[in-house]
């Protein structure tokens, strides 16, 4: 079973003559696992597309499943329950939440599911320390490097039992070397069974993707699977994940 | 999905408490991040509840304690004279439990108008204790002993080991005493039975509740608590009653200031509900902090509340004129306001919060501001509450035959419906803003048509400056209307720098005092008083003029009155003849007055007012006078001349000698007035108080009551602070929704001129519209009230239009806040500058 299944998923905005098709009939499924990358030039609707995955935004038509569960029919808490245990996402900007440290940013959807504080933040410590930010924990966000903020944010995008990692641009803010630390986390998320799609602009990021979506005006013109990544390259015994 | 399912069985489906507390946490921390932001909203509710803590421990102290008079008994019974049925209450309760007798007889103090009682109490006695503290001596233990008060003390010079003839009996003073209830109880204290006729006898009691029934056969038993029960408009009440109003301003000011502050967080809250919070959650984490900012605005507000309480403390007893304990807070009203300010925080975050879950979580993230709602709310509610409001005033101003009376609870009801009738029309009101600003230049046009686009700031605050507004003019009309009948003449009786002497009737009883060689008031022993002859008396006004280097007017009365009805009220006042001196005494020649006028006054209007009738050879109840033959002249000429005096016990109504001659109207002269050329001090007055004793003279000195002026001019400055006050709270807070606008406009070339313009307007445009809805309120207020309240002149009343005070609160105020809105707008505030906090 696909970890997250995308069914002729649209959206429209606008009314009348200011009417916008941002996605058209897009589909897509993408298993535990498995990185997808979506790639496209500005306004092709890639965000929107993460968005509508994530259930941060209602499709226009079509379907979106999350880990077997149909998102349209979902009440707005059952949406947001939804995205506390299976969903996480990670966004261009971090968007940490400044009033709290980085080991209290990744326990903190732990706490909104009803996790105790200490409990919470035993497994965000857990988070932190597979992501090389221990000694960081007790830190503010305005305290650490864009690196890290972006480590703490992919920290509480896999932190608990979520499944689905969402990430818009996760490197767009930051050097090629932090970049590509980045993508080695998401890639290694994948490796413990997470599913990940990530919506980039680098050709070169996006190669280490399982597959590659390319959009268009808001429809899927391509899907390839990505040439060898330099770990293959250098591991031609590797197999190949697709 | 089943094993999201199995997984949504195991934790609450909200959280619970964890996400509760994490929520409420991270509320408290961009509290601590933030207070700055906060810092007007907490300064309000810091200021409210100080103001209210400091106000209402004066207000509620500042009358004597509610057990005044009671002692430490918890039933009180008086009676005017040593009565046998106050003889055989007293036995009964004697016999059913315990009783104090306090005998008190009262005495003149020579000279003044001010009396002293001798007072027979036993100062160990078992309720009295309270009531008696000593200050200096000893209590009196014999029947030629006496312990005084300060204020007898001083008025008859007396000190420890002195003697003093008082109750008929030489006593020696042994004791200055004090009743700690109420330091201006001025009495001379001596043992039980020392006063043979007393004219009062209060029995001070505890019996069996059981036996109250049997006691109060005829008459009247007072508790403490019946006592406080007869006056509903208690200190406490009022207390509270501005609280819940200025709570009320509060929290329409602050949900404007939390909905700025929600929108500052909206890429936190979006960021928050991307990881799975829910709506419930969302609402916390604004509401969580309008509960913060609440909680530490009240105990700040106590702390400063308190500390100006004890600060004050020591001077404020000795103007309330009795001793107050350092926790004597009216503890119920202080606890209201710390909830009260809790809660208005907390509903006025509560609003922004709803608000902020509906915003789209993708536009949250963004950090744009939402699109303004479309507010479509009709007039229709709003108009509802006020024509609610109007009848309800009606009803009460007319119950009591007229007189509104018996209509509290309908006024009250009455009144409280004006706001939330007000509140409803602000939205209809800001509307019409941007139908104006259609042909308005462009910062104009922008800044008008904000204020209607983003209502739910600018609602807000219009509600709150047209509520003060409200306020402010139900005041000035009801002033200028009561203030404006010229025939029941209100206002202070007399100018600082004027003294009016009257004949004084000698008390009974009283020996005939006289200074001694060291200028004390002693008794002439012997002596009884006896009437002075007008001789006597003229010299002894003569003489306190001449102590108060002042000018001396004699006033005579005439055997005539004025009469007539005007507004449901009557004549009212004393009126003098215009002898030579006295129209010399204010520069009123003979060539200003009308030689065929009857009547002089400088009350404005009197000369306009209908059917009234001059009487003469009678007074008003049609005894026969001295003088001539009896007569009435229904139209008599009555001029305005404003040199006269205006104080309601000045001669500000004269008869002149035309009238006298014509209708053969004697006078006698009784009254004195002294004017002098600057204000008398207390020592003045003092001093011609202590002449006015040997000359069986009483004086009358500036009272405090205000004038009609004084009313209105206050109540519209207060008018006017209040809606400035929200324009300096709120215009921040409306135009830094817009910041983003602002920096666009600067972005295209925009000067600091339609910078200002874009402030100036706003906060004109918004005080404006305050006031005229202020205005409109008020004017539906009194016209409800007045329609059919007859003794007040009915509708009528309000034909004397406050003109220039109104177009101060209408335009003066708007004026002042665009022209402060232009000066401060010079430099872009920080709050639009800075990025929302993430």
């Amino acid at each position: 079973m696909s970890m997250l299944e995308l069914r002729s998923v649209s959206k429209r905005y606008g009314q009348g003559a200011n009417e916008v098709d941002a996605i058209s009939d897009i589909d897509l499924a993408v298993e535990r696992g498995s990185l997808v990358a979506i790639m496209g030039p500005s306004g092709s609707g890639k965000s929107t597309l993460l968005t509508i995955a994530g259930s941060l935004e209602e499709p226009t038509t079509g379907e979106v499943v999350i880990d077997g569960a149909r998102v349209s029919g979902m009440s707005r808490n059952d949406k947001a329950r939804l995205r506390r245990r299976s969903v996480g996402y990670v966004f261009q900007d971090f968007n940490l939440l400044a009033g709290l440290t980085a080991v209290e940013n990744v326990s903190l959807p732990l706490e909104l599911d009803g996790v105790s504080m200490k409990k919470a933040r035993a497994q965000g410590m857990v988070a932190l320390e597979g992501l090389g930010l221990a000694d960081r924990a007790e830190s503010f966000p305005d305290q650490l490097s864009g690196g890290e903020r972006q480590r703490v944010a992919i920290a509480r995008a896999v932190v608990g039992e979520r499944s689905l990692l969402l990430a818009d641009e996760p490197s767009g803010a930051l050097d090629s070397v932090n970049g590509e630390a980045v993508m080695r986390m998401i890639l290694s998320a994948c490796h413990g069974g997470v599913a990940a799609v990530v919506v980039t602009h680098d050709a070169k990021l996006a190669s280490w993707a399982d597959r590659v979506v390319f959009l268009r005006d808001g429809r899927a013109v391509d899907e390839t699977l990505p040439p060898p990544s330099p770990e293959e390259l250098l591991n031609p015994d590797a197999p190949n994940p697709a | 999905m089943d094993d999201f399912r199995l997984r949504s069985e195991r934790r609450p489906s909200e959280g619970g408490i964890p996400a509760r507390r994490a929520v409420t946490h991270w509320a408290w921390r961009l509290f601590r991040r933030e207070w700055r932001q906060q810092l007007l909203i907490l300064a309000l509710i810091t200021v409210a509840v100080a103001a209210t803590i400091l106000g209402s421990s004066v207000a509620v102290n500042n009358p004597p304690p509610k057990d005044a008079g009671f002692g430490t008994a918890p039933y009180s019974a008086s009676f005017a004279s040593y009565s046998a049925k106050a003889q055989t209450f007293i036995a009964k309760a004697a016999h059913l439990g315990t009783v104090q007798v306090i005998e008190n007889v009262t005495y003149s103090i020579p000279g003044s108008i001010n009396t002293y009682q001798l007072r027979s109490q036993d100062a160990r006695g078992p309720f009295g204790g309270p009531m008696l503290s000593l200050i200096n001596g000893h209590y009196p233990s014999s029947a030629d002993e006496v312990a005084v008060t300060n204020g007898v003390a001083s008025a008859f010079h007396l000190s420890i080991g002195k003697t003093w003839k008082v109750g008929g009996v030489n006593r020696d003073v042994v004791g200055i005493v004090q009743n700690p209830q109420s330091l201006l109880d001025a009495f001379a204290l001596v043992v039980p039975g020392q006063v043979t006729n007393p004219s009062q006898v209060t029995a001070l009691f505890d019996v069996p509740a059981s036996a109250i029934r049997s006691l109060s056969e005829g008459v009247q038993i007072s508790t403490p608590a019946s006592v406080a029960a007869s006056n509903p408009l208690n200190p406490e009440t009022i207390s509270l009653a501005a609280l819940v109003l200025g709570m009320l301003l509060i929290a329409l000011v602050s949900i404007g200031g939390f909905t700025v502050l929600a929108q500052r967080r909206m890429r936190s809250i979006g960021m928050l509900e991307s990881i799975g919070a829910t709506d419930r959650h969302v609402r916390l984490v604004v509401s969580a902090n309008g509960t913060v900012v609440g909680i530490v605005g009240a105990i700040l507000g106590l702390i400063i509340g308190f500390a100006g309480w004890l600060a004050y403390r020591p001077s404020f007893e000795q103007s309330a004129h009795h001793l107050i304990g350092v926790f004597a807070l009216p503890w119920i009203v202080v606890m209201l306001a710390i909830v009260l300010a809790v809660l208005a925080a907390y509903f006025a975050s509560s609003r922004p919060a709803r608000a902020v879950t509906k915003i789209p979580i993708v536009h949250a993230l963004s950090g744009r501001p939402a699109p303004p709602r479309q507010i479509h709310r009709s007039a229709v509610p709003g108009v509802v509450f006020l024509v609610a409001a109007f009848l309800l005033l009606g009803y009460s101003g007319g119950t009591g035959g007229g007189n509104g009376s018996g209509g509290a609870p309908e006024l009250l009801l009455g009144l409280v419906l004006l706001t939330p009738g007000l509140i409803l029309l602000a939205p209809f009101f800001l509307s019409l803003t941007e139908r104006v600003s259609r042909r308005a230049p462009i910062a104009a046009r922008l800044a008008l048509r904000d204020l209607a686009r983003y209502r739910a700031r600018s609602g807000s605050a219009l509600s709150a400056i047209s509520i003060g507004v409200l306020i402010s003019v139900i005041v000035v009309l009801a002033a200028a209307s009561r203030f404006s009948n010229v025939l029941d003449y209100a206002g202070p009786n007399l100018d600082s720098n004027q003294l009016a002497l009257h004949t004084a009737f000698p008390p009974h009883g009283v020996n005939i005092v006289h200074r001694n060689a060291k200028g004390q008031l002693v008794p002439v022993p012997n002596q009884k008083t006896e009437t002075a002859t007008p001789a006597q008396l003229a010299a002894g006004a003569g003489q306190i003029a001449k102590g108060l280097n002042a000018h001396l007017v004699a006033l005579e009365s005439p055997n005539a009155f004025l009469s007539g009805t005007q507004g449901g009220r009557n004549w009212s006042g004393q009126i003098y003849v215009a002898t030579p001196q006295l129209l010399r005494a204010f520069g009123i020649k003979a060539s200003e007055i009308n030689p065929k006028a009857d009547v002089l006054t400088s009350r404005p209007g009197l000369s306009g007012v209908s059917g009234l009738a001059m009487g003469y050879g009678t007074n008003s109840k049609k005894s026969v006078l001295r003088g001539g033959p009896a007569g009435s002249d229904r139209h008599p000429l009555i001029q305005e001349i404003s040199a006269l005096p205006s104080g309601t016990s000045a001669p500000n109504t004269v008869i002149t000698e035309y009238a006298m001659k014509r209708f053969h109207i004697s006078m006698s002269t009784s009254d004195w007035l002294v004017v002098g050329t600057q204000s008398f001090t207390a020592a003045q007055i003092s001093s011609a108080q202590l002449t006015a004793s040997t000359a069986q003279l009483q004086v009358e000195s500036r009272n405090d009551i205000p004038s009609g002026s004084t009313i209105i001019n206050w109540a519209t400055l207060f008018g006017i602070l209040i809606a400035l006050g929200v324009l300096a709270m709120s215009v921040g807070l409306v135009r830094s929704e817009t910041s983003s606008d602002l920096r666009t406009l600067a972005a295209t070339g925009a000067s600091s001129y339609t910078r200002r313009t874009l402030t100036a307007v706003t906060a004109g445009a918004l005080g404006f519209l305050g006031a005229l809805l202020g205005v409109v309120g008020g004017y539906i207020a009194m016209i409800g009230w007045l329609r059919s309240n007859s003794l007040n002149g009915g509708i009528s009343a309000l034909k004397d239009v406050p003109f220039g005070d109104l177009m101060l609160i209408l335009f003066g105020m708007p004026a002042l806040a665009a022209i402060v809105g232009w000066l401060l707008a010079s430099r872009e505030p920080a709050v639009m500058g800075r990025q929302p906090i993430e």
